[in-house]
């Protein structure tokens, strides 16, 4: 489904993604890991399409994202990291913007809709103002408006980040329900996030990608307790990872 | 179900229906917000009362003052309604939605582009109570009213797509006011008669004052639909610019991604 093949981004003397290739199927659900600054938010919004790649290539559904980027586009459910909303839209008309913006009109439209509405419990918040929701409603609108086209590509960038322990394990329950035939990408830098509900972990750090498997195979890869996430996750960004990212910024 | 079965939206959205969502949101937002309607009644309240001194005191049954007048009022008023337009994306990170929808990016900028120039038209409209005055007291030169309307239509819309550009290069709403309105201000000024003099009395040997005013300003262009005088090559040059502006517009959008 995707594919990602020496992706590098650099911002003057910067770089932020360093070489990295990845190649995800259908059904999986990958965290991706690192630290503050590892250049998660960056490699997300390359695959979102948002920014260009400096090198490399990606290939979403068999189609490559600097060649076609409106069909990938399509293809794509992306809530950015800081929840972007229209404070001054209620929320209906937001999703329904977004809904008409991928191509959904009449009952299609009004079908996923309601779908979305009920997928993310949104039913109270409806009719406010987004700028009058809660943190954890908008959260939950950011949700709905990257579903709402029923994408096969799912990527959220912190997307637990401000919700409540309910909220999280409601989420949690939600991309269970929509795994199966699509792709899902969740960012965070904490890995007990996103650990355990993750098919596998991709750990970045520096831009460079550290390890990529299960948690079970990273921990015993690195001779750890699979539950031990705090100590693999130092390990292999502390330890490990000072070398790998020298050896990929120097070559 | 949609629980387990992802598709493809039925159809991808084309150009017009892109800018057609977009002019929608960007409609709804303009006559949703406050702040336009503050903007609006402070144009109209200084162009009419602008209008009615010269017609009390001159007597003639045109709108001559008021189309004299509007360029002025235009480079302040048209910053205002502006500015808002990318740099509010910006910073609120709406940006970055809006440039990850499969809508082109062109569709984007039109989209945005028309919603304001059809508030400019809402408030422009405004300004039909003086004609309907005009009518009731005699029989003012319609042609002559009709063709500074449209003189009044095109200046507004080039002036939008500057400061729809301008708008697009910050994230600061103030920067973009004060840019656009500078940008709009250098082109009327530089078609006032006495800026023209100053400048060539400054510069005599290479009349700067007189280039400025055959190559940057809009007024020579506007004056002649104000004249009643419509000619292709006026008309021309609003739609070239404002194209250009707009084309600048997107190319930058592009840039930022980079």
């Amino acid at each position: 489904m995707i594919t990602v093949d020496k992706l590098t981004k650099r911002f003057a003397n910067l770089t932020a993604v360093s070489s990295v290739s990845f190649a995800l199927e259908p059904g999986e659900l990958v965290g991706f890991v690192g630290p503050n600054g590892a250049g998660k938010s960056t490699l997300l919004k390359m695959l979102s399409t948002f920014l260009y790649p400096t090198s490399g290539r990606i290939t979403i559904d068999g189609i490559d994202a600097s060649k076609d980027p409106l069909e990938v586009r399509r293809r794509i459910g992306y809530l950015a990291g800081d929840t972007p909303l229209y404070p001054e839209m209620r929320a209906d008309r937001f999703l329904a913007f977004l809904g008409k913006a991928h191509g959904l009109r009449g009952r299609a439209l009004e079908e996923r809709l309601r779908w979305v509405i009920d997928a993310c419990g949104l039913e109270d918040a409806l009719r406010k103002r987004i700028k009058e929701c809660s943190t954890g409603f908008r959260k939950r609108i950011g949700l709905a408006g990257a579903l709402v086209h029923d994408p096969k590509v799912i990527i959220l960038d912190e997307p637990t980040h401000g919700l409540d322990p309910l909220q999280v394990v409601a989420f949690r329950d939600l991309l269970g329900r929509l795994k199966p035939g699509r792709t899902i990408i969740l960012s965070s830098h904490i890995i007990s996030e996103v650990a355990h509900i993750s098919d596998r972990l991709l750990i970045i750090h520096e831009g460079v990608l550290l390890a990529d498997g299960s948690l079970e195979e990273l921990a015993a890869r690195e001779g750890l307790p699979h539950d031990d996430l705090e100590g693999l996750f130092l390990k292999l960004v502390k330890g490990r990872g000072q070398e790998a990212v020298k050896a990929a910024h120097a070559g | 179900m949609p629980d387990s079965a992802a598709t493809v939206p039925g159809r991808r959205t084309g150009f017009i229906d892109g800018v057609r969502v977009i002019f929608a949101r960007e409609t709804g937002a303009y006559f949703d917000s406050a702040i336009a309607y503050v903007y609006a009644a402070v144009f109209l309240l200084l162009a009419h009362a602008i209008f009615m001194n010269g017609f009390f005191l001159e007597s003639v049954l045109d709108l001559g003052e008021y189309f004299r007048v509007l360029p002025f009022l235009l480079a302040l008023f048209i910053p205002a309604v502006t500015m808002r337009s990318w740099a509010e994306e910006r910073s609120q990170g709406t940006f970055e939605l809006l440039m990850t929808l499969p809508l082109r990016s062109f569709a984007v900028v039109l989209g945005k582009y028309f919603a304001s120039l059809g508030f400019y038209l809402a408030v422009l409209a405004g300004s039909f109570p003086l004609v309907l005055m005009l009518l009731f007291l005699g029989k003012p030169d319609l042609g002559l009213i009709a063709a500074s309307f449209a003189g009044a239509v095109l200046l507004g819309a080039l002036f939008l797509a500057i400061g729809i550009f301008i708008s697009g290069l910050t994230r600061e709403q103030i920067v973009a006011f004060v840019l656009s309105t500078f940008a709009c201000a250098l082109l009327v000024l530089s078609g006032e008669v006495k800026v023209v003099e100053v400048l060539d009395g400054l510069t005599p040997s290479w009349q700067v004052g007189t280039w400025l005013y055959e190559t940057v300003s809009v007024l020579p262009h506007y004056e002649s639909f104000c004249r009643g005088v419509i000619t292709l090559g006026d008309t021309a040059y609003f739609a070239i610019t404002s194209a250009f502006f707009l084309a600048m517009n997107e190319i930058t959008l592009k840039l930022a991604r980079y």
